[in-house]
């Protein structure tokens, strides 16, 4: 098949196995440049499998491709420097370290001087201004909120052409997980590719332009998400 | 009783033999907080120091400090060979830690055989950095090779602080040691970091090798000694920051010392293994476990 050079990212019948338990049956999904796409999919359904096989975090069979070029075999620390870079479920911080230190490590791939990466904190603060008032604080003394922003603003500290992000809202207030997602959407709207999964998230339908279902395994639907009137409209697709 | 004079000379002995354990104990903390791994090879790195100084030295006729300098470089070589051939490949298949572990012992075991096969099993010594001495302030003896450990401790706690803290290649060190996955996702090539976590490791503990031999001897046998005193400093350490490392070292040094001047010699290693245990015991995080975290 012909490398696919309009899209940002194509997944071509990814699957993944933990023993015998087959966690992602082959899925295809793909995302365009500066899109937003949203998966959907109820606790096990296997999305963090599936995520952690396109960056290459889990042995798995089919193929990613990023830019038309193919990564399959590439190494996870591979694709930052390509521009892929990925919050992970649980945030992933470096909870000892601080916060100025988590976002000076998000900037390890960052080209260019020491002036870009400031200009790009600087970005980051303008996005989060409470990260400016907690630089010293280590990671794990921040809030669940604050530690969502840092998790993101470390990972836009790379300069991300495709930021993928596994239940950046579990856990947190309503209010602040609208906070971060918003924050998405604008992101999104400057250009950013933006791959999101969620359990329910009405702001992340709202947001994406087009949404996949993927419930035990594999992917149900894929829909622009004006096809989706409500949330209830879902639970059918989830378990079809 | 023992007297006051023979309680400060075992002190100031004790804070020799401590800052040379509180190397190791770095060198420990370096690769462990890197990759989980505890590389029972270390003090095999602390032996090979003081035979590769040696042979430079009587072989080529170099400086002191010209053939510390290469026989660092050659055992940090060394390190990097043992992550390569031994570490990574079991690593790579994602071996349980304990089969790496155990790696590392075997690594120890063959490192001693080839020592004998080509440098021979006789213990060898050569002489302090500085000649004269010991310094006298009165009855207490202070040999000058300490002033040597005590200021290459230092600077080497110091530019390893600042290495950890402030440059863009420690910090990703102490990040794969605190999330190796997100490491990765942010681009930091975890496997390339083990090898400069070896590399480091094994210099420190060439240093230590050589600073100590003046003092004492080295031969293909001291490796388990130093490896089991510099693993109990870590773990008094807390495997965590230079620092604490080196306090842990310099705390066991001292004790190990004034046990001997208490109890006899036989006790020292009977001391040494029960502040192990009390440490274990009471304090799983190290006695600095607290101010350790911070790195
Ligand atoms: N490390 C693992 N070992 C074995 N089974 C796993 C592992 N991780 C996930 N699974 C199983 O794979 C399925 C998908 O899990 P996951 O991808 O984490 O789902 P989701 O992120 O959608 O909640 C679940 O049935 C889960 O129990
Ligand atoms: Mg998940």
């Amino acid at each position: 098949m012909a490398a696919d050079t309009t899209n940002l990212l194509t997944v071509r019948d990814l699957a993944a196995h933990y023993g015998h338990i087959e966690a992602l049956r082959p899925t295809s999904l793909n995302g365009g440049p500066g899109e937003f796409v949203t998966i959907l999919g109820p606790n096990g359904a296997g999305k963090t499998t599936l995520l952690r096989a396109i960056t290459r975090l889990i042995p798995s069979s089919g193929k990613v491709e990023f830019k038309g070029q193919d990564v399959t075999k590439f190494k996870t620390n591979e694709l930052a420097g390509l521009g892929i870079i990925m919050v992970m479920e649980g945030r992933g911080l470096f909870s000892d370290m601080s916060v100025k230190e988590n976002l000076q490590i998000g900037a390890y791939k960052l080209p260019g001087s020491q002036a870009d990466k400031d200009r790009q904190l600087d970005k980051v603060f303008t996005l989060f201004p409470r990260l400016k008032e907690r630089l010293t604080q280590t990671a794990s003394s921040m809030s669940g909120g604050e530690q969502q922003m840092l998790a993101v603003g470390r990972a836009l500290m790379a300069d991300p052409k495709l930021l993928i992000l596994d239940e950046p809202s579990l856990g947190l207030a309503p209010r602040v997980a609208t906070e971060i997602l918003s924050t998405l959407g604008s992101l999104n709207k400057e250009g950013l590719g933006i791959l999101l999964v969620e359990q329910k998230a009405p702001l992340a339908l709202k947001l994406a332009q087009r949404v996949y279902i993927l419930s035990s395994g594999s992917v149900r639907a894929e829909l622009p998400t004006h096809e989706i009137k409500s949330h209830h409209d879902l639970a059918k697709y989830y378990f079809a | 009783m023992p007297s006051i004079v023979e309680l400060t000379q075992s002190l100031v002995t004790g804070v020799g033999i401590g800052l040379i354990y509180g190397l190791i104990a770095i060198g420990f903390s370096v690769i462990y907080n890197a990759s989980g791994i505890v590389n029972f090879a270390q003090g095999v790195f602390v032996m090979l120091g003081g035979m590769f100084a040696h042979s430079i030295l009587t072989r080529y006729g170099l400086p002191i400090w010209l053939s510390a300098i290469i026989a660092t470089i050659l055992v940090a070589a060394v390190g990097v060979l043992v992550q390569i051939f031994v570490i990574n490949p079991r690593w790579r298949r994602n071996a349980p830690l304990f089969a790496i572990i155990l790696a590392t012992l075997a690594v120890q075991l063959l490192i001693e055989q080839i020592v004998i096969l080509t440098l021979g099993d006789q213990p060898r010594t050569y002489p302090e950095f500085t000649s004269g001495g010991p310094l006298k302030l009165g009855p207490i003896a202070i040999p000058y090779q300490l002033f040597w450990v005590l200021g290459v401790g230092a600077i080497l706690v110091f530019a390893l602080t600042q290495f950890f803290n402030r440059t863009p290649m420690g910090r990703a060190l102490r990040a794969c040691a605190q999330n190796r996955e997100a490491a990765a996702l942010l681009g930091i090539p975890v496997e390339r970091m083990l090898i400069v976590a070896f590399a480091l490791s094994a210099g420190l503990g060439a240093i230590a090798g050589i600073l100590i031999t003046p003092t004492q001897y080295t031969a293909y046998l001291i490796g388990t000694p130093f490896g089991i005193n510099g693993f109990i400093a870590a773990i008094i350490g807390g495997f965590g920051s230079p620092v604490a490392g080196l306090v842990g070292g310099i705390f066991l040094g001292i004790t190990q010392s004034e046990a001997i001047v208490f109890f006899g010699a036989g006790f020292r290693n009977i001391i040494s293994l029960s502040l192990l245990l009390i440490v274990l015991m009471f304090f799983p995080k190290g006695l600095f476990g607290g101010f350790a975290k911070k790195a």
